[in-house]
């Protein structure tokens, strides 16, 4: 029966997906002093889009393909985390490396995408989402290694909720101050949304799409910041378990929501880095965050 | 220190018969009459004197001797005079030698002449098409009085401007002729190596919307600086004020004191809201738009206020050949003071949090470099020469207007990169607020509007600077028989500047190329002025005569 809750996962993210982005826009649009648009927007954006005819303007069958694997991956990921601590059907038979797994299989279709458009600012984009991905991946894969290696286990429930078995340790506050200087570019928030800047490559990997592909990557994107923000508040702070299951989605839910407000603050008082720099700064990154896993080995 | 006497005793000295006659038409214009086949040492030597090249000024003199006119200008800054110096080459066979080996910044005029006069140019290094539109025909010089104005050669398919060869090793990027970097219509092709930008070419002069010809044709000496307003988005009032002033020096016409406090205000009310315009797009262009909406919040009622004084946010209709059209009435001025105080709170605030925001000084600093040299040798001016530390003001160096009776500062950054234009523009805006508030004060009462004599002198050559909010704006006019000049140049800043950033981006990352070309602030419709019409969009969009006739009359009411 437990497979109800993969589904009501998927139902979860899809419907609160886009009403955080639109949370987010207008916080921007505040810090801004604008009025910004409702916090239903993207919505709406998301409904216009798929009303539209669909363009192949590559002309061929990856440029198709990749919107639909980008978001099959993403719901796929969804439907596999012990959300609301609650372990489901499928998160029994995954672990840590089948999410890693689906959530690069995400990106590689944004790169196939935007290779097979053909377009010079898709693969400027591309080159940039390519690099990206090899320096940020790394930090997600010890987030959740971490946890593996304090329980010895691969399983996801037991590594993801760690915390809530060991408390908190050197290791983890580490990988928690890691994780947050790394959360924009896991969301592909400024500073870090170097691989769609629209003011030089238009945005890059998306250029060539338009209507309900575009629809399928923005909805994948929504969906990508929202499973960040979860895992942040399932890693570093899985408090307030009640054991109804009604108000720990709800109580998740409230926790996600701090973390895009933080999301949206930093996003609108930074601007937009370089590739180059921003690959200095991952690779500390990359550093600290193996330095955390080597901690939680020798049992900080 | 050159003076108007040594430079004219040097040139005499070293050029003997080859320098023709020369003349002093006010006190701080010098004009040399030389044979044009000594052009290439005579600029050679007036730039080794220290002048500062600005613009070439090509015109139509068939009807009277046979001939093509040609006239390039010189600044000298320090020592507040300018220089013209004019030749002439036989109309069948108009060849000059090229300056541009030793000037590089006369490559787009010289090409301009070659496209719409005429004119050869022996040894310049690019001479290809600079202004006429792609399928413009061959041996038709459009800027030739023979050629009507409302001339519209037939269409061409399957030509198109011909890019420079990529440099080997690289990959070309298209930037234009739309992209959101950019604003206006023009190409840039860049050649990168990986995100590195190793070389580029530029086709701009897409908007062409004949403007020069427009005014030297068909429109009267008053009408034009409604026209000429409408060159820039931005500076209107600049290049409106640059040409009644060029026309009130060629013709000896003093206009109230008055009048010229107001004009000055205006000018610096531009440089407010410019400034706060770029400072936002900046932002925009380094991905920051917080930036860019607080600095456009904080111009809005700079907006506001205009449009109160004169009728408009932008495109005042203030300054014609004489005076100005309004005045600033007690109740005006107070709300402008009440603006100056809130502006310098605002860009108090918004200059801390710039200058203290880490992340803005990793995308700006080191980023655009060219040397002070490298800034002389190609002519660059405003704030992007003054970020190089090269200390040209216009304000300062010529001034006009009343600049000379105010006091004011003009901060210059020596750090030679974007990060220095920001500041240079930032601290510009204090500079602007202090010499409102001195106008408002010094302002005498009297009138405002000279009473224009019915003609004017004809054939009288005049060339005026004046600085807009880009860097200096340059107008030349040659006064004409018909109630209109018979040629006007307008060389505004971006002119100069636009050629200068090739360098610039020169070994800098693509990300960086749009804040690079933002920095020179670019307007590319201020470029684009010339050429007769525009085959695409037809000469329709033009406003004509009589529309100028009934718009104005209908504002007088």
């Amino acid at each position: 029966m437990d497979i109800v809750y993969s589904f009501i996962n998927v139902l979860v993210f899809i419907l609160c997906a886009p009403l955080y982005d639109g949370i987010m826009r207008k916080i921007t649009a505040r810090v801004q002093s604008r009025q910004g648009p409702p916090v239903v927007q993207p919505y709406y954006d998301i409904l216009k889009l798929l009303g539209k005819n669909t363009v192949n303007s590559a002309d061929n069958w990856s440029f198709k393909l990749a919107p639909v694997a980008a978001f099959a991956s993403i719901i796929a990921v969804v439907f596999l985390v012990p959300f609301a601590f609650k372990q489901n059907f499928a998160s029994r038979y995954a672990d840590i490396i089948t999410v890693v797994y689906l959530l690069t299989l995400g990106g590689v279709s944004v790169l196939l995408g935007a290779l097979s458009s053909k377009n010079t600012f898709a693969m400027i984009g591309a080159s940039r989402e390519m690099v990206t991905m090899i320096m940020v991946e790394p930090v997600l894969a010890m987030t959740l290694i971490l946890g593996a290696v304090k329980f010895k286990s691969l399983a996801l429930q037991s590594t993801m909720y760690s915390v809530t078995s060991f408390g908190y340790s050197a290791s983890i506050i580490a990988m928690m101050v890691v994780y947050l200087l790394a959360l924009q570019a896991f969301v592909g928030k400024q500073p870090f949304d170097i691989s769609e800047a629209e003011i030089e490559i238009l945005e890059g990997p998306f250029i060539e799409y338009s209507g309900p592909n575009l629809a399928l990557f923005k909805f994948y994107m929504m969906m990508k910041q929202m499973f960040y923000a979860f895992l942040f508040i399932a890693v570093f702070i899985p408090f307030a378990e009640t054991g109804y299951y009604i108000v720990d989605i709800v109580i998740q839910l409230a926790e996600m929501l701090g973390v895009f407000i933080l999301i949206a603050l930093i996003g609108s008082t930074n601007p937009r880095l370089r590739i180059d720099q921003a690959v200095k700064y991952y690779a500390v990154l990359i550093f600290i965050s193996i330095c955390a896993v080597g901690l939680s080995v020798k049992g900080f | 220190m050159n003076t108007i006497e040594s430079v004219t005793q040097t040139l005499k000295s070293k050029f003997g018969d080859a320098v023709k006659a020369t003349e002093t038409p006010t006190g701080n214009r010098l004009v040399v009459d030389i044979d044009g086949a000594k052009v290439k040492d005579v600029s050679k030597e007036i730039m080794s004197l220290g002048a500062r090249y600005m613009v070439s000024i090509g015109y139509d003199n068939i009807s009277r001797d046979n001939t093509l006119g040609l006239i390039h200008t010189y600044a000298f800054d320090k020592e507040q005079f300018a220089l013209m110096l004019r030749m002439s080459a036989p109309a069948d066979n108009p060849v000059l030698d090229s300056i541009t080996p030793d000037t590089p910044n006369a490559g787009w005029s010289e090409r301009e002449y070659q496209d719409l006069l005429g004119f050869k140019f022996q040894g310049h290094p690019k001479p290809k098409k600079l202004v006429t539109a792609d399928d413009w025909p061959d041996g038709i010089y459009p800027l030739r009085k023979d050629v009507p104005h409302n001339l519209v050669p037939p269409a061409a398919e399957d030509v198109a401007y011909q890019l420079d060869e990529a440099p080997p090793g690289t990959t070309t990027i298209p930037i234009g002729p739309f992209h959101s970097s950019l604003h206006e219509p023009n190409h840039w092709a860049l050649y990168v190596d990986g995100e590195t930008i190793k070389g580029c070419d530029y086709r701009g002069f897409m908007t062409h919307r004949g403007i020069e010809k427009l005014c030297q044709t068909q429109l009267s000496y008053n009408e034009i600086p409604f026209v000429a307003e409408r060159i820039c988005g931005i500076c209107g009032s600049v290049h409106a004020c640059c040409y009644a002033q060029a026309v009130e020096a060629a013709t000896g016409l003093v206009i109230p004191k008055r009048a010229e406090f107001i004009r000055t205000i205006m000018l610096e009310i531009e440089r407010l809201h410019s400034h706060l315009l770029w400072l936002g797009v900046a932002g925009h262009l380094i991905g920051f738009d917080t930036v860019f909406m607080q600095a456009w919040r904080v111009r809005e009622q700079i907006m506001w206020f205009c449009e109160k004084l004169t009728g408009n946010r932008k495109t005042y209709g203030m300054i014609i050949i004489g005076g100005v059209r309004r005045d600033i009435t007690p109740e005006i001025r107070s709300e402008l003071e009440t603006i100056c105080k809130n502006l310098e709170k605002e860009i108090t605030t918004i200059h801390k949090a710039v200058a203290g925001d880490t992340a803005i000084h990793k995308r700006t600093k080191g980023v655009g470099y060219i040397s002070k040299e490298d800034t002389i040798k190609w002519s660059l001016v405003g704030p992007v020469a003054r970020a190089r530390g090269v200390d040209i003001d216009a304000r300062k160096d010529h001034p006009y207007a009343s600049y000379g009776e105010v006091k004011f500062d003009v901060p210059v950054v020596d750090s030679c990169d974007v990060w220095a234009t920001v500041l240079v523009r930032i601290l510009e805006m204090y500079e602007a607020i202090k010499i409102i508030r001195q106008c408002l004060q010094k302002m005498p009462e009297g009138p405002i509007l000279l009473e224009v004599p019915e003609a004017l002198p004809a054939f009288k050559h005049m060339v005026m600077m004046v600085e807009a909010p880009r860097g200096e704006a340059t107008h030349y006019v040659i006064t004409g028989e018909e109630n209109r000049p018979e040629r006007w140049r307008v060389r505004a800043p971006t002119y100069p500047n636009l050629q200068g950033v090739p360098s610039m981006l020169m070994d800098n990352q693509f990300a960086d190329f749009p804040i690079i070309l933002g920095s020179i602030d670019p307007c590319f419709s201020c470029t684009d002025r010339v050429a007769v019409v525009d085959v695409r969009t037809g000469r329709k969009s033009l406003v004509g005569k009589r529309e100028l006739e009934e718009l104005s009359r209908k504002y007088k009411k």
